[in-house]
C-alpha cells in the first residue's frame, strides 16, 4: 500500500498546532527559573484557602469593588447608547436603504477605527495625565474604545444578515428607516442583546485593569496587596471579585429566559449608582484640558523627528508581535489540549473552572506572580497574556460543545475508536471552525492587551508606552500610539482574512 | 415516552452473515431498534449481546465489527473527503495516526479503493464535504462505511430522499457486505434480503423469509388494512 502524505492540517489539528508554542516557552522559563520564589509561590496557594477575614480589609474591598462596579457600569451604560447610534450609523445595509450607497458607512467605520485600536489602558493613562485622578477619566477611557468596538460589531452584525423581506419591504414604498428596523432589527436582536450584556462583564475586566495601573477600585487593592506580598489579602479580594463575576454571569445568563429579573437587576444598578455619590468616588467634573499636551507638541517641532529615531522600531514592534504571537498561541491550544487531556462530559465542569480562575486574575498580577519565579522575558509576558485569554477561549469552548452535544463522540466510540480519538473526530472536530474564528478574533484583543504586560516583559511598544508617559514625552507618546493604531488595524485586517477564509464570522465578545 | 413503551420486542436474534430487512409505518420503533442494535440508545429493560457479549461493553476490535449508516449521514464538516472516509477506520489505529490523518492524505490508495467501490470520483478526494452534492456526500459516508470494513451494517433508511439511480448503488454496496439490518419503507425491495422483519406500534409482528410474506401482511403492517 503506498502512504503519501501531504502537509495540510485539518481544522480540529489547526486548534492544537499552535501548543508546539509552549515547548520554547516552557525552555525558557526554565532556563530563566529560580527557585527562590517557590516559598511565595505556595504562600500566594495557601493563601487561597485561608484568606483574611480582618473586617477593615474587607470593608476597604468592599468599597474597592463597589467603585470597580460603578466604574463598570457606568462605561458600560455609556458605551452601549454610543455604540448603538454609531453601529447604525457605521452599517453600510442602513445608507444603502436611506441613500442607496453604503459610502457614509465606510466614512463611519474608519473614523472610528482609531479609537478602538487604542487599549482602554491608554486611554486612561493619557487622560489621566491631562486631567488628573478622577472617577471620569476611568469611565471615559472603557467609554472611547467600548463604543467604537461595539459599533463596529452591531454595524457586522447589521450589515451580515441577509433579509429576504428588505427588498419586499422597500418595494412597498416605506420609510427607509422603518423598512430597515422591521426587515432587520427583529433577527439580529437577539445577538445584539447579547454581545451588550457580555460588554458587561468586560467593562468589570477593564475597570479592574485600571485599577491596578492606579485608577482606583478593587484593581488598586489587589496588586497594593500583591506588591506587599500580602497573598491572604489579595485572596480576600480575588474571592470577593469572583462572587461578583459568578453573580454578574448568573444574572447575564437569566435575564434572556427571565425577563422580570432583568427589570430588577436594572433597577438595582441604578440604585447601585445612586448609592455611589456616597462612595470615595470623585465623580465631579475633571478640570483640565488637552491644551497643555498640544502646546508641548507644537512648541518644539524639531523634537517630533527626535522623538522618531530615539527608539529601536523594529526591535519594540518585534517584541510586541512576538508576544501577541506567542500568547495567541498559548490561548488558543491550551484548551483543547486540555479537552483531550480528560475527554469526558464530567471533566468538562471542572475544566470550565479552570478557565474561570484564569479569567479571574488580571493579566498584569499573572505577570507579576510569574515574576516571583522567573526572571522578566518575553516568554514569561507571552505567557501570562496567553494565560489569562486562554481563560476566556476555554470558556468559549466549553459552551461551544456544550451546545454542539456529545453525540458525534458516542458515535466514533460505538465504532471503536478510542475515547480521545472520539472527542478528537467528533466534538472538538464539530466546534473548530467556530473555534478558530473566534482565536483569529482575539489575536486582535491580544495584541491591544500586549500594552498591559508590556512593563513585565520590559520591551515592545507597551513598555515603551508607559516609559514615555511616565516622563511625560509626548511627542514618543504620539507616535508610539500611532505605531499601536496601525499594528491594531493591520492585525484586523489580516484576522478579518482569516475569518473570510474560515468562512465564519466571529462574534466580537 | 420510555424506551419500553416505543419498543416492546421481547426476543430477536441476527446473524452476523444476515441480510434482514426491516419494514414498518413511521413511528412504529424501526429507528428504536436500529438505535439499540448500535448503542447509542440503552433499553430501559432487557440486555443486548453482540456474539455473547453485553453490548455496552464490548472491546473495541469487537466494536467496530458493527458498522452503522446514518440517515443523516453524520459526516465530519471541516474535515475534507479522506480525512472522512479515513476516519471509518478510526478504530483500528492509534491516537497518533488520527493526528496524521488531519495533517494530511493518509493510505490514499485505501480510499481511493473504496471511492471507487462506491462509484465516487477520485478527484474529488481532498475536497472538503461541504462542497460536494447531497448524492456524493452520501457516497462519501457510504465509503467511511466501507473502510471500517465492519461484519454487521445497520442502516436506517438510507434511500430516503434518494434518486433511483443512487438509491440502487447504496442498496448493492450495503449488501454487498457480510451482513446488515435495514430499515427501509420500500417493500418492493424484500426479495433482495433474506429475512423481514415486521414492526408495528412497537411490537415485532413479522419475521418471515421474502417469499412467505403475502401482499395482505404487508398491507396490514402499515395500517392499512
Amino acid at each position: 500500500m503506498v502512504v503519501r502524505t501531504f502537509v495540510k492540517p485539518a481544522l480540529p489539528l489547526l486548534t492544537l498546532l499552535p501548543g508546539l508554542c509552549l515547548i520554547p516557552v516552557v525552555a525558557i522559563l526554565v532556563r530563566d527559573g529560580h527557585g527562590g520564589g517557590l516559598p511565595l509561590l505556595i504562600q500566594f496557594a495557601q493563601g487561597a484557602v485561608q484568606p483574611s477575614f480582618d473586617p477593615t480589609l474587607l470593608k476597604s474591598l468592599w468599597q474597592g469593588l463597589q467603585i470597580t462596579g460603578v466604574t463598570a457600569v457606568l462605561s458600560w451604560a455609556i458605551s452601549s447608547g454610543l455604540g448603538l447610534i454609531f453601529g447604525f450609523l457605521g452599517s453600510r445595509t442602513l445608507w444603502r436603504t436611506v441613500l442607496g450607497t453604503p459610502w457614509p458607512a465606510v466614512l463611519v467605520r474608519r473614523l472610528l477605527s482609531p479609537f478602538r485600536a487604542i487599549h482602554e489602558l491608554i486611554w486612561g493613562l493619557l487622560l489621566l495625565q491631562v486631567y488628573g485622578l478622577n472617577a471620569w477619566v476611568a469611565i471615559a477611557a472603557i467609554v472611547i474604545p467600548y463604543s467604537a468596538l461595539m459599533a463596529r460589531v452591531l454595524a457586522d452584525q447589521i450589515d451580515c444578515h441577509d433579509s429576504p423581506a428588505l427588498p419586499v419591504l422597500q418595494g412597498s414604498g416605506g420609510l427607509a428607516m422603518a423598512v430597515l428596523l422591521t426587515a432587520v432589527f427583529p433577527a439580529v436582536f437577539a445577538s445584539i442583546k447579547h454581545h451588550i450584556g457580555h460588554r458587561l462583564d468586560c467593562a468589570l475586566r477593564s475597570a479592574l485593569i485600571l485599577g491596578v495601573f492606579g485608577l482606583g477600585g478593587l484593581g488598586t487593592d489587589l496588586m497594593l496587596s500583591l506588591q506587599s506580598l500580602q497573598f491572604r489579602d489579595m485572596w480576600s479580594g480575588l474571592w470577593l471579585l469572583a462572587i461578583a463575576m459568578v453573580l454578574l454571569d448568573f444574572i447575564l445568563q437569566t435575564i434572556p429566559r427571565r425577563p422580570r429579573i432583568g427589570f430588577v437587576v436594572g433597577i438595582a444598578l441604578v440604585l447601585l449608582v445612586v448609592w455611589s455619590a456616597s462612595l470615595n468616588l470623585d465623580l465631579s467634573w475633571p478640570s483640565g484640558s488637552f491644551g497643555s499636551v498640544f502646546s508641548g507638541l507644537v512648541a518644539d517641532r524639531n523634537a517630533a523627528t527626535a522623538a522618531l529615531f530615539e527608539i529601536n522600531w523594529g526591535a519594540a514592534i518585534g517584541s510586541t508581535l512576538l508576544i501577541t504571537l506567542m500568547a495567541s498561541c498559548i490561548a488558543t491550544a491550551v484548551p483543547p489540549l486540555l479537552l483531550l487531556l480528560s475527554p469526558s462530559q464530567s471533566s468538562l465542569r471542572l475544566q470550565s473552572l479552570i478557565w474561570a480562575a484564569l479569567r479571574l486574575v488580571p493579566t498584569p498580577l499573572t505577570a507579576l506572580l510569574l515574576l516571583v519565579m522567573a526572571k522578566p522575558s518575553l516568554p514569561l509576558a507571552a505567557l501570562a497574556l496567553g494565560l489569562h485569554h486562554s481563560g476566556v477561549m476555554g470558556r468559549v469552548l466549553m459552551k461551544d460543545i456544550r451546545e454542539t452535544g456529545f453525540g458525534s463522540a458516542q458515535i466514533l466510540e460505538r465504532s471503536g475508536a478510542t475515547v480521545r480519538m472520539s472527542w478528537l473526530y467528533g466534538p472538538l472536530a464539530e466546534v473548530s471552525r467556530s473555534y478558530l474564528a473566534y482565536a483569529s478574533y482575539r489575536c486582535d484583543v491580544i495584541l491591544r492587551d500586549t500594552v498591559v504586560v508590556g512593563i513585565v516583559g520590559s520591551a515592545g511598544l507597551g513598555w515603551q508606552l508607559i516609559d514615555a508617559l511616565s516622563s511625560f514625552h509626548w511627542w514618543l507618546v504620539a507616535w508610539l500610539v500611532l505605531a499601536f493604531i496601525v499594528l491594531t488595524l493591520c492585525g484586523e485586517t489580516i484576522t478579518d482574512q482569516l475569518q473570510q477564509r474560515l468562512n465564519c464570522k466571529a462574534v466580537g465578545l | 415516552m420510555s424506551l419500553d413503551q416505543r419498543l416492546q420486542t421481547t426476543s430477536l436474534t441476527i446473524r452476523a452473515d444476515e441480510r434482514v430487512v426491516l419494514l414498518g409505518a413511521s413511528g412504529a420503533g424501526k429507528t428504536t431498534l436500529i438505535k439499540l442494535c448500535n448503542g447509542s440508545l440503552q433499553p430501559s429493560r432487557g440486555a443486548l449481546q453482540w456474539r455473547g457479549q453485553p453490548l455496552k461493553r464490548l472491546p473495541r476490535h469487537e466494536r467496530r465489527s458493527i458498522g452503522t449508516f446514518w440517515q443523516d449521514l453524520r459526516l465530519v464538516e471541516e474535515l475534507s473527503v479522506v480525512q472522512n472516509i479515513n476516519s471509518g477506520a478510526l478504530g483500528r489505529h492509534g491516537l497518533i495516526w488520527a493526528l496524521r490523518n488531519l495533517l494530511g492524505v493518509l493510505e490514499k490508495d485505501a480510499c481511493l479503493a473504496v471511492m471507487q467501490e462506491v462509484h465516487l470520483n477520485p478527484s474529488l478526494l481532498k475536497r472538503a464535504v461541504t462542497e460536494l452534492s447531497g448524492g456524493q456526500r452520501q457516497r462519501v459516508a457510504l465509503a467511511r462505511l466501507l473502510r471500517q470494513s465492519p461484519e454487521l451494517v445497520l442502516a436506517d433508511e438510507p434511500l430516503s430522499a434518494l434518486d433511483p439511480v443512487i438509491a440502487r448503488d447504496v442498496l448493492d454496496t450495503l449488501l454487498s457486505l457480510p451482513g446488515c439490518l435495514i430499515s427501509l419503507h420500500r417493500p418492493d425491495l424484500i426479495h433482495r434480503f433474506e429475512r423481514v422483519l415486521g414492526l408495528r406500534n412497537g411490537a415485532l409482528v413479522l419475521d418471515a423469509a421474502p417469499d412467505m410474506i403475502s401482499k395482505t401482511q404487508l398491507e396490514w403492517l402499515y395500517g392499512r388494512s
